[in-house]
Formats: C-alpha cells, structure tokens, sequence
C-alpha cells in the first residue's frame, strides 16, 4: 500500500463560469504537492492537474476590461500591454496559465510544476490524458442559475412580493 | 381646494359615465396624457375611491408635467396628506387587467379584461409599507436571486417605477443594482429589448461570462499603470450598496480587488 501515497495523479478541474483566480490556487496546490501529507519541496510528490473549458472562464467585477497583462520584449519600444478580453480572445488558455505561474513558488521547480499543468480551452481531451485522470475537483464557485432554467413550478411556488 | 374640485368632477364625470356604460375617458385627457391602464376595467367595490384616485393621480401627474411652482406644491402637499387614507383603504388592489382590443365594424372597443390572480400567502409583516421590509428579506438577497428580481422589472429588462411596486427608496436603488448585476452577469436573457427588426444576424462576438460587475462593460477603462500596493488602483467588485448584506462565512466582504 505504500506505494500508492507516493503515486502521481491526475486531477481534472472543470473552469466553466469559475474565477481564474480561484482555479489557479487550487492548481498550484495540487501541482507542488501541498495537499499530501508526505510534502517536501525537495521531493517531487506534484501531481498532474488538466484544466478544462478555459474559454468559458468568468471574471468578477470588471476585470475583463480592467486587468491589464504586460510583457516586455526586450527590444526598445518593446512594451506591450493587453487587457485580459483582448488577451483571452486570442489565446484562451494564457490567463489561467498565467495565474497558475505567478502562484507557484519562485524558483527553479516551477517550469516542471507548469509542464504537468495541462489546459484546455474546450473539453475535448485527448484519449492518453483521458485515460490517465482519476480524480475531479470540485468547482470553487457555485453557478447561479438564469431565470429560463427555474422550472414553472419554482417559478409560481415563490410568492408574489407585491400586487400591481 | 383643488383636490376638492377634483373630487367632485371626477365623482360628477364617474356617474355620468357609468350611466352611459362607457370606458372610462376622462375630462382632462384632452389636455394631458394618460395611460390607458388607470381607466379600464372597473371594480363593482369602492368606486368612488376609485375614481378620487384615478382624478387626483391624473391631476397630480399632470401638474408636475406642467410644473407650476406654488400650486404644484401645494398639491403635492395634499396629496401626500390625502395618500395615507387611500392606500389604507386600497391595500385590496384592482388587479392586473390585460388589455383586449376588438374590432366590430368601424368600432374598435379597447378593454382591460381583469386576470384572476390567485390569492398571495400572508407576508409575515403585513404593517411594513414597503414589499421587501413586509417579507423580512432587508438584507438578504443577492444579484443571483432571479426569482425575487424578476417581480420588479418589465418585459425588455427595465425597472418598474417606485409608485407602482411600492419599494421605499433605499430598496429600490438596491434592487435597480442586482437587476443591473444581473444583466451583466447574463442570468436574465429573455429580458432583452425588442429589436425593431434591425440587423439581427450580425456575427455575434463571443461573449464573456462576468458577475458582480458595478461599472458598465463601455464604460471602464483598462488600468495600464496600477501602481505600487500602498498606492494600487484597485478593481472593483460588486457594489457598496449590498455591503450590509447577511454574511454565513467568517471573511469580510471584499469589494477591492
């Protein structure tokens, strides 16, 4: 039995109306082994997380327009800034990829720490990644539901508030 | 004085007209404009209240549309005097009438067949005034609460006006804010404005889930230099209006992201 407390799994976190936020701490979490009992940094006890439907992740507040990502080429006039719409629409896995790097620890882990991160922007997996999963987490953020999928039945069970 | 004058009018134009079993039009509408709801269908109960109110609402509107300084004070004044004994006697309301339109001939009658609406539960604090303070729900609904929300707001997604749902002001502003939430956050989607066969099938963008949004998503501008942490423009999330909201966590409302 021992050997299975040193196995590395695969988690599988679904990001649908979730903030990237909260899906990247419970990624890092799980890729520097801080939720096993038997952590070090110096042993390699990660596990594998797969994050999928990335295109359907939701900011609170005004985020999409306001967060601003920043990267410097290096050459002079190099400066590039993007916010998070702009930057979502062209690639849909770069916020949550990274987030998931700036909650890592700093240091030379990191990079493998990001390898075993494996996102998806849709939820079509390929079948060696699908067979490999043993464990779904569960989301971060409960959905609130929209008013077309309340049946009729809630709908007239709630009591009217007032009369015209 | 004036509202005197008005109730005898409109008791005086009440009985003719109920005589020549007519829709009820009023004197004045020739002069103001009127919505057509206030006068169709009819309540064999309380008639002349009916119509006091009907005139002095009438009257009421009209005058702050023509906005007289002194007189228009003066009735609101005894209006405001007079409303206290209307709405005691009026918790009993007319009812939702849909308006049915028939065309015999060269007439076209326009009536408002009253719904049968079903007798509603008792609210457990039926002396409040204000609907949300009458079912004890003051602090304790959300942006996500479709079901509350949806009784407060027209067809095409827009607010109903405080003298018709009876909201006190606080509550009102509170409500008008999680409708907006909601909007935003996509939770309301058969509450869109009709579009006058405009350019439909335009290629729709992708849009962006998003909740607890304050600021509209034209409005914001990106934050290009947030600044050091003491300094930092922070973003921000839901709306200082529900900060009082009931809490079951220990963590604190974060509203500055």
């Amino acid at each position: 039995y021992q050997w299975a407390t040193f196995a590395r799994s695969w988690f599988v976190i679904d990001a649908r109306m979730q903030p990237p936020g909260k899906i990247a701490s419970m990624c890092s979490i799980r890729l520097q082994g801080k939720h096993k009992p038997i952590y070090h940094a110096l042993s390699d006890c990660g596990d594998h997380v797969v994050v999928i439907n990335t295109k359907e992740i939701a900011f609170s507040g005004n985020k999409w327009e306001q967060k601003v990502y920043s990267s410097h080429t290096g050459y002079p006039g190099g400066f590039k800034q993007v916010t998070a719409a702009q930057l979502h629409h062209k690639d849909p896995k770069a916020i949550v990829r990274l987030a998931v790097y700036g909650m890592l620890p700093k240091n030379l882990h990191r990079r493998t720490m990001m390898q075993r991160l494996h996102i998806f922007p849709d939820d079509v997996l390929p079948e060696d990644i699908r067979a490999n999963l043993t464990e779904e987490l569960p989301q971060p953020r409960e959905i609130p539901r929209k008013l077309n999928e309340y049946t009729q039945e809630e709908i007239d069970a709630f009591p009217r508030l007032w009369t015209p | 004085m004036i509202c005197e004058i008005c109730l005898v009018l409109g008791i005086a134009l009440h009985q003719r007209l109920s005589d020549m079993s007519l829709p009820r039009v009023s004197l004045f509408s020739a002069c103001f404009a009127f919505s057509r709801d206030y006068h169709t269908g009819s309540n064999e109960g309380q008639k002349l209240d009916m119509a006091a109110r009907c005139m002095l609402r009438s009257v009421w509107t009209s005058f702050s549309s023509l906005t007289l300084g002194p007189s228009a004070s003066n009735f609101c004044s005894l209006q405001r005097i007079n409303v206290p004994q209307l709405s005691a006697l009026t918790i009993q309301s007319r009812g939702i009438r849909q308006v049915v339109e028939k065309r015999e001939g060269n007439t076209i009658t326009i009536e408002g067949k009253t719904v049968e609406t079903p007798a509603a539960p008792e609210p457990p604090n039926p002396a409040a005034k204000c609907p949300i303070y009458r079912w004890n729900l003051q602090h304790k609904y959300n942006y996500t609460d479709v079901l509350l929300l949806s009784q407060f707001i027209r067809s095409d997604g827009g607010m109903l006006p405080r003298r018709i749902t009876g909201l006190c002001a606080e509550e009102h502003r509170k409500i008008a804010i999680c409708v907006q939430m909601a909007h935003r956050a996509g939770l309301l989607p058969d509450h869109r404005p009709k579009l006058p066969e405009g350019h439909v099938p335009k290629t729709p963008k992708p849009k962006l889930n998003r909740y607890l949004t304050r600021w509209s998503v034209k409005s914001v501008k990106p934050i290009y230099k947030p600044g050091l942490k003491w300094c930092k423009k922070r973003m921000d999330v839901g709306h200082p209006a529900l900060k009082d909201n009931v809490r079951y966590s220990v963590k604190p409302l974060y509203m500055k992201h």
